[in-house]
């Protein structure tokens, strides 16, 4: 058996709730800087839950500029856009003519595609007074609008960053729910593995972050309700923990072969070594408190890249700040790490950016690439009273300067789907 | 381990306007009888495409659990329908019955399931209509007020990944899962990814399905707006072609080594050979006239299989019947076939367009096709296009030139895939 191809990360880019780029993002996280706030692009105030984790001052004309981009993105669109642009800046590497079927595409993409106005048109026409008429569509004066159309598809995205970014190859968009960002990263490994590309542009981007989206959370009651106190409502494995907060935001990397970044002398931040991913098969919204289904991503994910449970240093939790969520993922993680459980940091970046739904899984992969790079576990904000169900090495009060060997980042989805991902120094991958 | 696992099809499962047994659509297929006929969903008699090849089976009937309609949408009783015909077919739930604890533990652990989900779709939004009309624009109000009308389920029946969930509870499928919400080619892609995943030994089988209930007012609004529907029928190749028409419905296949389908003694429907995938990078509508995503994605599929253009027996086309779409998916199998182009037919004049369903339902028919050795004929074909004749395609069945069929399919985002099967012997 020939050796497997290794997967290097050398280019990151962000946008998230506490920055605009990935070096604010990050530095805001190893701050414990909180992104979370009452809610200020649309009027907010009128529902159950009034805060969130929104992209703040985000100036899509100048970090976009094309205007025919703009006309043809969503919000969370072009998020994923600047991420992008970051993202391949960094790496210093982009697709060309020549290589462009050479490069690969894949994304955890949100679920939402229909602007909020856009559905207030469809409601004037063919809903005035709530009941929907088909046959409003074809009323003279319907204002038409096939960007819009095109804008809404479920791989819009995908359309908008392969085009904008000329990458001609294998392309894809995955949504398993929170599971999506690290599903897609997952998914863009195995197929640099088995040859199809030898290039990934890989992430996700989502905003849910509008009135049908928060009424949706609000109606499963899964948000946290601490409307006068934002900064403090995510509070991943506190006891006092009673929900998450919605956040939006996108973050992709460049993938590339090891050998041939090594030999182009690209920055490595890590390796992306080892993916897992499993079905929890119990129900729609919990994940079982015994663990069951993230012990089995996470064990996948550690065999994969070939390590022992011994050599993860830190782990960026799920930690959606939900009751039963971060004790299931506690219970996983005891079950796999034995009793190496202790001496390994934990903590959630939720708590200071909010929940990123399709995109949390792409950001906490960012952040585990340059928590191994910097040498930094980042803390989990807001945590002051443990929890005895979530007895694991919470990184509280401050970051943690520590060498990070290998890192683990889970992602568990509405629908029971769970990911993990693992990724090494490049000191332990060249050693 | 040096050489690569074979994968095996072992379970099929379809469910459209043409039937809700493989046997019940091939059967109108090959009796030349489509299922596109006038819209009965919706009061169409307004609007300018009246047709659709709908699926009027009811939920009850395809899903008998009750409590799970509750919970999700149309397209997911279609593709949980879908994917319990394969897996049952597949034997594989009454061979984990007789399994030992330890053993059912590692089946279920090693038992993977990849979904091509239509999602995102427009219809589950207005169920915020009565709220919004109710507010008249005041975001305040309608905050205040939303759930009073919305169903506190909303959301988790609107999940895309819905049919995972609910498949991978009802069989303990545990393993390796995606869902992929690609538009058109979603249905392709799982099959693809479920069989990369068996192939990297990431999961021991899995089953694959496509769903879709692409028909809503506000889609067929737009594709007709677009110049993308057809008033009547679809005509795939054909001079006359106007373009595509919806249908809905699922199509599924369990997939499993060889190794393991032989030693239960299961039934072996065709194996796995390979696939390739390519964007053009043309936006969402656009494609390029020189099939060049398409052709390479052949090549890929070709290269992925480590076989010749020669060796494949028939193609089951993308076929869609619209203009752009059929001219560039001839030139690019020209491109990769020269002047040997074996037999070529689609299924979309019978089934309609399934959307992310489209793919899957197609390779499901392919390898039936494969077994009983016909390429069935496009019943609404008159006259092949010029622009592209001669081209292999006919009214008539034709032969199939291998055991080996190569599909096709195309989506919105410039997307191709390719899959190649062989029938079994």
């Amino acid at each position: 058996m020939t050796p497997r191809r290794r997967t290097a990360i050398t280019g990151i880019g962000m946008v998230t709730p506490v920055g605009n780029d990935a070096r604010t993002t990050w530095t805001n996280l190893q701050a414990g800087r909180s992104g979370l706030a009452t809610i200020g692009h649309f009027d907010a105030s009128g529902f159950p839950v009034r805060i969130g984790a929104e992209v703040k001052n985000f100036d899509a004309a100048a970090v976009i500029g094309n205007p025919k981009l703009l006309k043809h993105s969503t919000r969370s669109h072009r998020f994923a856009l600047a991420a992008a642009q970051e993202a391949f800046a960094d790496a210093g590497i982009r697709p060309s003519a020549s290589d462009g079927h050479r490069w690969g595409f894949c994304a955890g993409a949100g679920m939402m595609g229909v602007d909020y106005r856009e559905l207030e048109t469809v409601q004037k026409y063919c809903a005035p007074d709530g009941e929907f008429q088909p046959d409003g569509f074809l009323a003279e004066n319907f204002p038409a609008d096939p960007v819009a159309f095109c804008r809404s598809q479920t791989n819009s995205g995908l359309a908008l960053l392969t085009r904008h970014f000329g990458i001609r190859g294998y392309a894809t968009a995955v949504h398993t729910a929170c599971a999506s960002g690290g599903q897609a990263l997952g998914t863009a490994l195995k197929v640099m593995r088995r040859g199809h590309a030898d290039f990934m542009l890989a992430g996700g981007f989502d905003s849910m972050l509008n009135p049908i989206g928060l009424s949706a959370f609000c109606l499963l009651g899964a948000l946290s309700t601490d409307n006068d106190a934002p900064e403090r409502a995510s509070r991943p494995f506190d006891l006092t923990r009673n929900g998450f907060v919605l956040g939006e935001g996108a973050a992709f990397l460049v993938l590339e072969n090891w050998d041939s970044a090594r030999k182009r002398g690209a920055n490595i931040y890590a390796e992306l070594a080892g993916d897992g991913n499993s079905l929890s098969c119990y129900r729609i919204t919990d994940s079982p408190p015994d663990g069951d289904g993230p012990i089995q991503a996470i064990r996948q994910a550690l065999g994969d890249a070939g390590i022992s449970p011994e050599s993860v240093d830190y782990v960026n939790a799920h930690g959606t700040s939900t009751l039963m969520n971060d004790r299931s993922e506690c219970a996983a993680l005891r079950a796999v790490m034995g009793n190496h459980i202790g001496s390994m940091a934990v903590s959630s970046t939720k708590s200071c950016m909010g929940h990123l739904i399709a995109a949390a899984g792409a950001v906490e992969a960012a952040v585990c690439a340059l928590a191994i790079r910097d040498g930094i576990a980042p803390v989990n904000a807001n945590y002051t009273q443990p929890d005895p169900d979530c007895n694991v090495n919470i990184v509280r009060e401050k970051s943690r300067p520590m060498k990070i060997r290998a890192a683990l980042s889970n992602s568990l989805g509405f629908g029971g789907s769970n990911s993990s991902l693992v990724f090494r120094h490049p000191d332990e991958v060249d050693a | 381990m040096n050489s690569p696992r074979k994968i095996v099809i072992t379970g099929l499962g379809a469910v459209c306007g043409a039937g809700r047994t493989v046997d019940e659509i091939f059967g109108a297929i090959v009796n030349g009888r489509s299922a596109i006929a006038p819209i009965t969903q919706l009061d169409a008699s307004r609007w300018p495409v009246r047709v659709a090849a709908e699926c009027n089976v009811e939920n009850k009937i395809l899903v008998p659990d009750r409590k799970l309609h509750k919970s999700i949408s149309r397209t997911d009783i279609f593709g949980i329908y879908a994917a319990e015909s394969a897996i049952q077919q597949s034997g594989l739930s009454a061979h984990r019955e007789m399994l030992d604890a330890a053993a059912e533990i590692q089946f279920d652990d090693r038992s993977g399931i990849f979904a091509g989900s239509g999602g995102g779709n427009y219809g589950c939004n207005y169920d915020f209509f009565q709220a919004m009309a109710a507010a008249k624009g005041d975001l305040k109000k309608f905050g205040g007020h939303f759930a009073e009308s919305v169903n506190p389920m909303w959301l988790l029946r609107n999940l895309p990944n819905n049919v995972l969930c609910h498949v991978g509870i009802r069989h303990n499928f545990k393993g390796a899962n995606a869902c992929i919400t690609n538009h058109c080619v979603g249905g392709a892609m799982a099959v693809a990814e479920a069989a990369a995943a068996i192939r990297a030994c990431e999961a021991d089988r899995a089953v694959a399905v496509g769903h879709d209930t692409p028909f809503e007012p506000e889609t067929l609004f737009h594709y007709q707006w677009l110049g993308l529907m057809s008033p009547e029928m679809v005509r795939p190749f054909d001079r006359d072609r106007s373009g595509t028409v919806f249908g809905e419905g699922a199509a599924s296949v369990m997939l499993e080594t060889a190794e393991d389908a032989e030693a239960r003694g299961g039934k072996i429907f065709g194996e796995f050979l390979g696939s390739g995938c390519a964007t053009e990078a043309t936006g969402v509508l656009d494609i390029r006239p020189d099939g060049d995503g398409l052709s390479r994605a052949i090549q890929l599929a070709l290269a992925d299989a480590g076989i010749s253009p020669g060796a494949v027996g028939m193609i089951i086309a993308h076929g869609n019947g619209t203009h752009a779409s059929d001219a560039s998916e001839a030139c690019a199998i020209r491109r990769v076939f020269g002047e040997k182009i074996p037999p070529v037919t689609g299924f979309k004049w019978a089934c309609g367009h399934l959307i992310a369903a489209s793919g899957i339902l197609d390779l499901v028919f392919a390898l039936t096709s494969l077994s009983q050795k016909i390429v069935p004929g496009i019943a609404t074909l008159n006259l092949t296009d010029p622009e592209f004749a001669p081209f292999p395609v006919s009214k008539n069945p034709q032969q199939p030139r291998s055991d080996i069929a190569l599909v096709l399919c195309r989506g919105f985002g410039g997307m191709n895939v390719a899959l190649l099967v062989r029938a079994n012997p």
